[in-house]
């Protein structure tokens, strides 16, 4: 024994402080007893929210981008856009009647087919779905085809014209410079092809019914001048002959010859093997308004 | 090395705070300067036994790892500045619950020496340890411990006189 260690052996660990030690252990006992992902439940979390950010992220992402449109012309001129999972991410109006009707109904986030349901459902857009009007679906998708399909099994429950076609999103993107959705402009297009006086402006005013009226108007007008050998480019309405008098959209950029008016050069052409036609065809147009396509007859 | 999160049993703990509390206890009073700080240096050191997963080949072992962890956590304790705190060095005196005035002289000379030869006192003249042991637990040279030791030996001489061990 010497004096230092004398000094100390008074120096003992109270009975309050190992008490006190003891229960803090116990209590990190139990904490620590839990199953790891409990334990480091906030460490474990960082990875995993990190990844779940990601995934929420690249899912957003996905849901919110549209890769398909659909245009709803009657007068209304409606865009839907529709993500990867068939749901409506946004639905653009292209004119008036088209914002009054979707004011008051919402179609965000809602499958596209019964977006389409509603909006035919809607008492403001079924009362432009009158017996001489005509309904067109316009679509631009990678899968047009089976969008195609969906909507060609829609009831529509009205007697009005229904019509359904596939565009390019080039069409798509011209339609939109001209403030007018792509299934209007795609009309405008096939009238031009007739009529090179039309313009977009005047298209604007008018609704899918009157275009079609004089599509159909110019077709006639068309027929009597150049016989049967008609291609409208819409499919079955074909009757065979793809001779060069009429050309379809895609002929237009090649330049074409005097006898055949592409779309560029549209309002300036009064020249060449269609002489008077502006002034017949007005007359024509509307007193032969054809409903060639009637009661759910769906051309593409 | 025993797998796995398993911890120490509550008996084991119970038997390791019964052993070493009082060792722990010095060793914090030869380090620390208020009670406080010892509360929670004490808990921590049985809170890494109760982790630990090595196991210990004999008592001998056992102590000496309790001497060394403790070192450690009043070291690291007095580092971290933030909750260092500058107590008369009465305070941690009275705390020691010593009576008797010789003892109380000793211990005052004792926790006026630097740290480290503080430490090397405590573990050569109350736990006994050789110099040799010293320097395994330390973690230094032999010489070295040797040095300190006599060097606190000739400060105490000093303040106690020749009579101090």
């Amino acid at each position: 024994m010497n004096r230092i260690h004398e000094s100390m052996k008074d120096v003992k660990a109270s009975r309050e402080l190992k008490a006190a030690t003891l229960q803090y252990l116990e209590r990190q006992r139990g904490r620590r007893a839990r199953p790891i992902w409990r334990r480091g439940l906030a460490y474990a979390l960082v990875p995993a929210m990190c990844l779940l950010l990601l995934f929420v992220n690249g899912w957003h992402y996905m849901y919110r981008t549209p890769i398909s449109f659909i245009s709803m012309d009657v007068n209304p001129s409606i865009e839907l856009e529709i993500n990867r999972f068939g749901r409506v991410v946004a639905a653009e109006a292209y004119n008036e009647d088209a914002q009054n009707v979707l004011r008051r109904l919402s179609l965000k986030n809602k499958p596209y087919v019964q977006a389409v349901r509603s909006l035919l459902e809607d008492g403001t857009y079924g009362r432009y779905l009158k017996e001489d009007a005509t309904l067109v679906f316009t679509i631009v998708s990678d899968n047009a085809d089976d969008i195609w399909k969906e909507l060609d099994s829609i009831d529509v429950g009205k007697s009005c014209d229904i019509q359904i076609y596939s565009s390019d999103s080039q069409c798509m993107e011209e339609a939109h410079l001209y403030n007018m959705s792509f299934g209007k402009y795609r009309a405008y297009l096939e009238l031009a092809e007739y009529d090179g006086s039309v313009t977009v402006e005047q298209c604007h005013g008018m609704s899918m019914g009157e275009i079609q009226e004089r599509i159909d108007g110019c077709r006639s007008e068309h027929e009597q001048h150049h016989g049967a050998g008609t291609d409208t480019g819409r499919g079955n309405m074909s009757q065979g002959s793809t001779g060069g008098e009429n050309p379809g959209r895609e002929d237009t950029e090649q330049g074409t010859d005097g006898g055949n008016p592409g779309r560029e050069d549209t309002g300036q052409r009064t020249d060449g093997e269609n002489p008077g036609r502006e002034d017949t065809e007005q007359g024509t147009g509307r007193g032969n308004s054809g409903h060639g396509h009637h009661g759910g007859h769906h051309n593409r | 090395m025993q797998g796995g999160v398993a911890l120490k049993s509550p008996e084991e703990v119970n038997r390791a705070v019964e052993a070493y509390a009082d060792m722990v206890r010095r060793i914090c009073l030869v380090h620390l300067k208020n009670v406080h700080d010892t509360e929670d240096v004490f808990q921590n050191i049985f809170l890494k036994y109760m982790l630990y997963k090595g196991s210990f080949e004999n008592e001998e072992h056992e102590k000496a790892w309790f001497v060394r962890v403790t070192i450690n956590a009043c070291t690291d304790w007095l580092r971290s500045l933030s909750r260092r705190r500058w107590l008369p060095l009465e305070s941690a005196l009275e705390e020691s619950g010593i009576q008797d005035n010789g003892s109380k002289e000793v211990l005052e000379a004792v926790l006026q020496l630097p740290e480290k030869y503080r430490r090397v006192v405590y573990l050569f003249y109350y736990e006994g340890y050789s110099a040799v042991e010293i320097a395994g637990i330390l973690g230094k040279k032999e010489n070295t411990v040797y040095t300190w030791l006599s060097r606190a030996k000739g400060i105490l001489r000093e303040k106690l006189g020749g009579e101090w061990a």
